[in-house]
């Protein structure tokens, strides 16, 4: 690990970002036309699954402007990104209502969506498949006919050919069926929720051409720009150099923007005008429902403990919504298995868990990547075998913390480096919230504080090469421009990478220049914006390129100095001698070069590289799961109370706690906020989202009319924030992931609260007012 | 963005304002009134509502009154939620229209657009139907005032071309006591689950309701039932339910079980609110 020199890691500095924002001067992608953009908008499906017998564009070409109508037929091929099960546009049948059927492009937005309206599809109903548990039955209607006969782009998913299982992970550690017959304690619950949203601000929009020179240029909202470019080659066959991906700052993603969905129809819409830049931007309606969303899940935990309440055997099943297409729900699957205990030491482990299709949206990443949907329903498990056992359940989840020595669900051992101190985080939250003033306190006739925890764990499964570059190139003024396809999306990563170059270069902050925009033709190769890994990834590439620059800076500086380059320090913008600090040289005079009185030139421009790429990941084995598939594991603990009315069951919610440990924090005030915006994030999720389907599967719920979300006004009326710093090893100055953490463990902590208060077991989420009034009608049956 | 061409027109006076409307039509398009915008702007982009003309009613001066005049409350139709809640003029009218949307929405949406509004809720129109409203109609034949309960059936029933141009309540009614309860599914922005608005006149309570069946209403039988002071609490309420005009709805807002305790609830808060001012 880094020695700190204080100079800037650790210090609450004010984001690079923050006054143009705070200004609203920030452009997005949809901010920008061009002179002769066309525009291109979908034909959507109007049922959750359907034959599609017929188009008939004849009325729509009547609109003025209409340059193209595309329909499946252009590309009659699957992409993915885990399993490559997903037309484009639908062929044959549509299998969620909202999917893209056509596109039509026009000259103007207005003249394409009118168009698009008056493009009829004859459609053949089919049965639909409404639930998991329907997806799951035998005899159940196909959503993929010939799923097995779909191309894997990773290994790691197993479709199974004649069902709705997209893909099957297993995990079987220790001996879990002989155990469980000698737990002398055993709960069994079953817990629910349907898909969601991400609901990010800006909705995602794009822009591509196709120049005659054969480079397709897209601009473009997304987390992964260099994954755009692998599905371009991959499935468009366009030689990867002939594809450029600009982006600038993303407008939240939360997940929702690090799949590709938009770009390839775009790519379709450009290529049928002759490679005109077409624009395609997503409404709101179409961002919730048409694009990717956030998972469904019904999940059956059993545990079982020995007499001393040690948790000895646990079981998991997992049916996950993935809706009609895998996408990353394939990748979500196995996520949910490999940490399906929480951060509990279970030694037998049996796990089933099924990415499902379903006549739904589909679904891709949502910030936490199953840890939020798990933890939901560990930490209500956690509760239900502590209320059985008669433990205060601070004290069941302290005598189960999973420890160095022990070994994680796929018989990775856990070591003192690799994972944070999960009992600092409970002891900590445990004041925060107070909870040793009780649990359950009635404070007037109908009102009732209650307090809940969740405790989390989470891993950051990468790709196993998952990897990041940085470039710093010195100014002749000394400071310095960092190139680095980190991706801005709200979550500050900008300012730590800065910080990280600040604190290794010891130079002040406002000598480092950081652009929001990426240019993959520009900036080196950097796997996605996801996982919460960018910190960790592109952190460690930026300290190699620091090194690298140090490296440059001395030598130059030798010569200037004519000492050797063992005796020089940088520092201060200067390169000095150790001994003699007052000698040296400003690095503004070395930057472009050393230039002896005479005129002669030596060594050139500054320029410093860096790169790092994960160690030692490997997939997981199909029958057990065995397999080291993330790097390391931050935990935390998180608490909320509420105050709830017993008369009308509505609640507030008071204080929301995050204790984490994310190893060092590189700046105090940035990862406060992330944690606020994560417990905002789940907390919506928690109380108010779901997608409410008819029994035709149609979405009941489109629009932010009816899509209920959290508002302003309505977050915790007090957020606490703490962290524990045990520094991870191999992380940049010791600081491991953060970014998705806040959310984690909300869902299980609001429930946890709720089910104190009402006394009643809240296994289902969201939890609006009227389930706890429907749970306990039912409870008092 | 609203995927059609239309035409825009603002009158400044309520005689052009009809004679536009009548001239579109006869060259058989299709024309409608607005004067916030919302509904228009929000169901146009979604292809649930089209227009070749539009009629933008804001420009007319009668319609922008907002005062105390002689013995009446003059509210003209498109005046903003915002402005009207602002003014207090009339204030259970002001409480109950702070209660639809979002502060930013309600900046433009206006009374005369609620009182139209193509959802079931409309909940501008609870307190007029409490303080015997009256209403002040533009049409080709010239202006009228009738009864809003004549006007109000379900639904704002005018004929083609006509147009809301005033409401018009006694001042009395703004001095009677009042409550006002808007019961949602979760976030304080949403349609109701149950709105309730209520005043007490004479030692009676009056009391109307949306969101509670498909449109909004105020049910004489219910009132009878809630100002029968032979019987508890507990009985009105009972009684009242089972005079509801039409069905208790049943959608994704709430179920019809889950609704009809929280109308209970609402009816329970509304009579411990007005208990010392109705018998």
């Amino acid at each position: 690990m880094q020695d700190r020199t204080g100079t800037a890691v650790g210090k609450p500095i004010q984001r690079i970002d923050a006054v143009e924002k705070a200004a609203g001067t920030v452009r997005y992608i949809d901010d920008y036309t061009l002179p002769g953009l066309a525009h291109a908008k979908l034909v959507k499906s109007s049922y959750a699954h359907a034959k599609i017998n017929s188009i008939d564009s004849t009325e729509a070409w009547k609109v003025p402007g209409v340059r193209a109508i595309i329909t499946g037929k252009m590309f009659p091929y699957h992409i993915g990104p885990i399993l490559a099960d997903r037309p484009p546009l639908a062929i044959e049948k549509v299998r969620y209502y909202g999917e893209p059927v056509a596109i039509v492009v026009a000259d103007h937005e207005h003249q394409a969506k009118r168009a698009a309206a008056l493009v009829k599809v004859d459609y053949e109903p089919l049965q639909v498949v409404n639930s998991v548990r329907d997806a799951f039955q035998t005899g159940a209607p196909l959503v993929h006919e010939n799923s097995g006969q779909y191309m894997k782009i990773i290994s790691n998913v197993y479709p199974v050919q004649g069902t709705n299982i997209g893909s099957h992970i297993k995990i079987r550690k220790g001996d879990f069926i002989k155990t469980w017959e000698a737990c002398t304690t055993k709960v069994k619950e079953t817990y629910s929720f349907n898909l969601s949203d991400h609901v990010a601000l800006e909705t995602r929009s794009t822009r591509v051409e196709i120049k005659s020179s054969g480079k397709v240029i897209i601009h473009t909202t997304t987390q992964s720009p260099f994954t755009i470019k692998k599905v371009m080659n991959q499935f468009f066959n366009i030689e990867l150099g002939n594809i450029i991906v600009h982006t600038t700052i993303v407008g939240g993603a939360f997940g929702g923007k690090g799949t590709v969905q938009l770009e390839p129809l775009a790519y379709l819409a450009s290529k049928a005008i002759g490679g005109k830049m077409v624009k395609l931007n997503y409404e709101r309606e179409e961002d919730l429902i048409t694009a990717p969303c956030h998972i469904g899940v019904e999940a059956t935990i059993s545990l079982g403990t020995n007499k001393d309440g040690k948790i000895i055997a646990g079981q998991y099943t997992f049916l996950i919504d993935s809706g009609a297409y895998t996408d990353q729900a394939a990748g979500i699957t196995r996520a949910m298995a490999l940490d399906c205990t929480g951060p509990y030491n279970v030694p037998n482990v049996w796990c089933d868990s099924y990415c499902m299709y379903t006549n739904h949206p589909y679904a891709t990443s949502f910030r936490g990547y199953a840890h939020p949907e798990l933890t939901f329903a560990v930490e209500r498990t956690m509760d239900q075998l502590a209320k059985k056992l008669s433990i205060d359940p601070i004290e069941l989840r302290k005598m189960n913390t999973i420890q160095p020595g022990d070994t994680s669900p796929t018989q990775s051992v856990i070591t003192a480096n690799n994972i944070g101190d999960t009992l600092k985080c409970l002891e900590r939250a445990r004041e925060l919230i107070q909870w040793d003033e009780g649990q359950r306190l009635e404070i007037s006739n109908n009102k009732i504080r209650a307090k809940g925890i969740s405790t989390f764990w989470k891993t950051s499964t990468t790709a196993t090469n998952a990897q990041s570059g940085a470039i710093l190139k010195f100014e002749a003024d000394g400071s310095v421009n960092l190139n680095c396809a980190a991706i801005e999306l709200g979550q500050g990563t900008k300012t730590i990478l800065a910080q990280i170059i600040a604190e290794r270069l010891k130079l002040e902050m406002n000598k480092i220049h950081i652009t929001m925009e990426v240019n993959s033709s520009y900036d080196p190769h950097q796997w996605r914006t996801v996982a919460s890994s960018t910190t960790f990834l592109a952190g460690r590439a930026v300290l190699a390129a620091c090194d690298d620059a140090i490296s440059q800076l001395k030598r130059t500086a030798s010569i200037a100095l004519k000492c050797s380059k063992e005796d020089l320090e940088v520092g201060g913008g200067r390169v000095y001698l150790k001994p003699n600090p007052d000698y040296g040289v400003q690095i503004k005079d070395i930057a472009l070069g050393y230039q002896y009185p005479n005129g002669h030139a030596v060594e050139g421009q500054v320029v410093g590289h860096g790169k790092y790429i994960q160690r030692h990941l490997t997939p997981m084995d199909k029958e057990t799961g065995f397999g080291k598939p993330g790097p390391w594991w931050s935990v935390g603990t998180q608490a909320i109370e509420v105050e709830w009315d017993t008369r009308d069951y509505t609640y507030k919610i008071l204080k929301a706690v995050t204790v984490l440990d994310g190893g060092t924090i590189i700046n105090p005030a940035t990862a406060t906020q992330q944690m606020r915006g994560g417990m905002y994030l789940g907390l919506s999720f928690a109380s108010s989202e779901a997608f409410l389907f008819d029994e035709g599967g149609i979405v009941q719920n489109p629009q932010l009319r009816t899509y209920q979300i959290i508002r302003f006004g309505e977050q915790p009326v007090e957020y606490l924030v703490d962290f524990i710093e045990s520094p991870a090893a191999d992380g940049p100055y010791g600081a491991r992931g953060i970014g998705e953490y806040g959310v984690i463990g909300m869902a299980g902590a609001l429930a946890n609260s709720l089910s104190a208060a009402a006394q009643v077991e809240l296994n289902h989420l969201p939890l609006i007012p009227e389930l706890i009034w429907k749970t306990k009608k039912e409870h008092l049956k | 963005m609203i995927p059609f061409d239309f035409e825009y027109y603002k009158p400044d006076s309520i005689t052009e304002a009809i004679q536009t409307f009548q001239d579109i039509e006869s060259q058989g398009k299709k024309v409608i009134y607005y004067s916030g915008g919302t509904e228009f702007i929000t169901f146009s982009r979604i292809n649930k509502l089209s227009a070749d003309a539009v009629i933008d009613l804001k420009g007319i001066p009668e319609c922008q009154v907002l005062e105390s005049l002689g013995d009446l409350l003059v509210i003209g139709s498109a005046v903003s939620l915002n402005k009207i809640a602002k003014s207090n003029l009339f204030p259970l009218l002001g409480q109950a229209v702070k209660q639809v949307a979002d502060h930013t929405s309600r900046n433009k949406i206006t009374i005369g657009g609620n009182l139209h509004s193509r959802l079931i809720y409309r909940e501008g129109v609870l307190p007029l139907l409490l303080a015997d409203a009256q209403v002040k109609i533009a049409g080709k034949e010239g202006e009228q005032v009738l009864a809003f309960e004549d006007v109000f059936q379900q639904e704002m029933k005018l004929g083609p071309g006509q147009f809301l141009i005033q409401i018009l309540v006694e001042k009395s009614y703004a001095s009677y006591q009042y409550i006002s309860i808007k019961k949602t599914k979760t976030s304080k922005v949403g349609y109701p689950v149950v709105s309730l608005a209520a005043i007490a006149k004479d030692s009676q309570i009056r009391a109307a309701f949306s969101g509670v069946c498909a449109y909004p209403f105020r049910s004489a039988q219910m009132e009878a039932a809630l100002n029968d002071s032979s019987l508890s609490i507990e009985k009105r309420i009972e009684q009242a339910l089972s005079r509801l005009p039409a069905p208790i709805v049943n959608d994704i807002q709430a179920s019809r079980e889950y609704r009809e305790f929280v109308l209970i609830n609402a009816l329970e808060d509304a009579l411990d609110a007005l208990k010392g001012a109705i018998s």
